[in-house]
């Protein structure tokens, strides 16, 4: 076998999971989350067309914190990290030239869209437990069957933030890993 | 990989391995006169393309400063990571809707992880240098 010609430190009978290793689960799991959180929630969707015994629906109120949370995620995903770190270095110490400021202004729109994201993200949330609260919690709707799509919708939201989160660490840390590489 | 199996023989089992798969899955739809596990099958051959597509781009350009490359292979692992799961939950969630009985929740998610697993074990035997760790992990 080829694994034990290569030099090891410990007599582990399995490989200790490098840097990349961990980081490349941790994109996997953010996968795994976000498809928990659309099946969570679309379970609700497809339990309230096929078999609901009450008269209460979801309707597209139901739909609107799926979509903010999954464009938050989108957009807090789809940033370039290294805008934030450049501007925030950067920022301090120029002395007025023209490069510094072309930095700070893409750190500064960096920074604002980052924001943007992450409100959709917990507005998401938040909408969600406000459409329990609203359309089941308060007309008495507290019986199992029917208030679990209420409770799905708020457990899928809550997943796709998880894996927003998930995968924000893991994009971090390798950032910082190169970042210390190049210097 | 010190198998002595000729390629021939592993891709006669393959065959039948993944004929196996389909089998599970078609059946769970025919005995019932239930067509909706048919999607499984779609969602978990979609699965393994993501990590055949970005695989080669990562592995030509492996100068680990350039990060476009790695954006590529997260999205990749991302969307592999999210195929597979949908597949395993989408019989789940269908059961739980009263659309499919438990029988055929099983047989076509048991079909489904058969046509990924003999999918990615196929790209395993015939790119022996891939990186074969990363698309084991959800066999």
């Amino acid at each position: 076998m080829d694994n034990e010609r290569e030099e090891r430190l410990f007599r582990l009978p399995f490989k200790i999971p490098t840097f990349q290793g961990i980081r490349t689960l941790g994109v996997y799991l953010s996968g795994i989350f976000y498809a928990l959180g659309i099946w969570t929630f679309l379970d609700a969707v497809l339990y309230s067309k096929h078999a609901n015994a009450s008269d209460v629906h979801v309707t597209f109120i139901d739909w609107i914190p799926f979509i903010c949370s999954t464009f938050g995620m989108l957009i807090v995903s789809s940033i370039e990290k290294n805008r934030l770190l450049q501007g925030a270095l950067n920022g301090e110490s120029s002395l007025g030239s023209s490069l510094g400021n072309l930095d700070s202004r893409m750190a500064w729109q960096a920074r604002s869209v980052l924001f943007f994201g992450f409100s959709l993200l917990a507005g998401g949330l938040s909408g969600s437990i406000v459409v329990l609260i609203i359309k089941f919690l308060v007309k008495d709707y507290t019986s199992y069957p029917t208030v679990g799509m209420g409770v799905n919708n708020v457990l899928g939201n809550v997943c796709v933030l998880l894996s927003c989160i998930i995968l924000w660490i893991a994009q971090n840390a390798e950032d910082e890993y190169s970042y210390s590489l190049t210097l | 990989m010190e198998f002595k199996v000729s390629p021939l023989t592993k891709i006669i089992s393959l065959s039948g391995f993944l004929a196996l798969g389909f089998l599970l899955v078609i059946l769970s739809c025919a005995l019932f006169h239930n067509y909706y596990p048919l999607y499984d099958i779609l969602i978990f051959l979609l699965a393994p393309i993501p990590n055949s597509l970005f695989s080669k781009s990562s592995y030509s350009s492996s100068d680990f400063m350039s990060e476009a490359s790695n954006n590529g292979s997260d999205l990749a692992h991302f969307l592999t990571g999210m195929l597979v799961t949908s597949g395993i939950a989408l019989p789940v969630v269908f059961y739980h809707c009263d659309l499919i009985g438990s029988i055929s929740c099983t047989m076509s998610m048991l079909g489904g992880l058969i046509i990924y697993s003999s999918v990615v074990i196929f790209s395993w035997f015939f790119h022996s240098n891939w990186d074969s760790e990363e698309d084991a992990l959800f066999t």
